[in-house]
């Protein structure tokens, strides 16, 4: 993380609750405007990669499209895990079965990560980020 | 995950659900504290914040009726009896949560 400001976006380009992603430095940035104050993060889940602007934003609280992980948009501190989907009583094709549960051994290894967030500022309408 | 920033939010979200149903956070901050500390220890394990008074029984039907907060499942039992079971949460106009009883529902004229 560094302290030199670069222009990211116009603060009227995202409405409170909204999330947008830009490229700073070759960083991809997710840009979130919690009701007015605006907040910085690596775009990437620190579950599995993810694009989280795709997710949810509630309050600072944001949640991954993909397992619903959980991050405090303000420090990037992981919150929660991904969440165990109920497959319902429809039978899986045997193949599919096999398949999906190598997919769940290695799953239960991966880790919820932090992710990075970066310093904001606005000025003159624009949110500025220190990628 | 750090506990202490997980149990903040998910008093953020709880807060945010329980408040439209006539329910708010029991005054009790040591007993709130201690309840979502449960709830923070049972999604560490499960993934889902469940009751911490109640048991999973691996029984998805019934598991997802106690997913907190399980007042929509059981709001007629809550209603009489003004608390949740846990007591993490208690109706709004409830100042002194130590002096609700604890009934089951056949007590209070349900099932």
């Amino acid at each position: 993380m560094s302290d030199k400001f670069i222009g990211a976006i116009s603060t009227d380009e995202i409405a409170p609750g909204g999330m947008k992603t830009v490229e700073l430095n070759g960083r991809q940035i997710v840009i979130c405007n919690c009701d007015g104050t605006y907040y910085a993060m690596e775009r990437r889940c620190g579950h599995m990669n993810a694009p989280l602007e795709l997710g949810t934003l509630d309050g600072k609280f944001v949640t991954c499209p993909m397992h619903c992980a959980q991050f405090d948009v303000t420090t990037g501190q992981a919150l929660s895990g991904p969440v165990p989907r109920d497959m319902g009583n429809e039978r899986i094709p045997p193949k599919l079965a096999v398949f999906l549960e190598q997919v769940g051994m290695q799953m239960q290894h991966i880790r919820t990560e932090s992710i990075r967030t970066c310093k904001t500022k606005v000025e003159a309408g624009w949110v500025h980020a220190a990628p | 995950m750090e506990t202490e920033s997980r149990k903040k939010a998910l008093e953020y979200f709880f807060g945010k659900v329980v408040g439209p149903m006539g329910f708010k956070f029991t005054p009790d901050p040591e007993l709130k504290d201690f309840l979502l500390e449960q709830e923070v220890m049972l999604e560490t394990k499960h993934g889902i914040p469940f009751c911490p008074c109640q048991p999973v029984r691996h029984n998805r039907i019934r598991d997802m009726q106690i997913v907190c907060p399980c007042i929509p499942f059981h709001r007629k039992h809550f209603d009489a009896i003004k608390r949740c079971w846990c007591g993490l949460f208690v109706h709004t106009d409830v100042i002194d949560p130590e002096s609700l009883p604890q009934l089951p529902p056949q007590d209070v004229g349900l099932e």
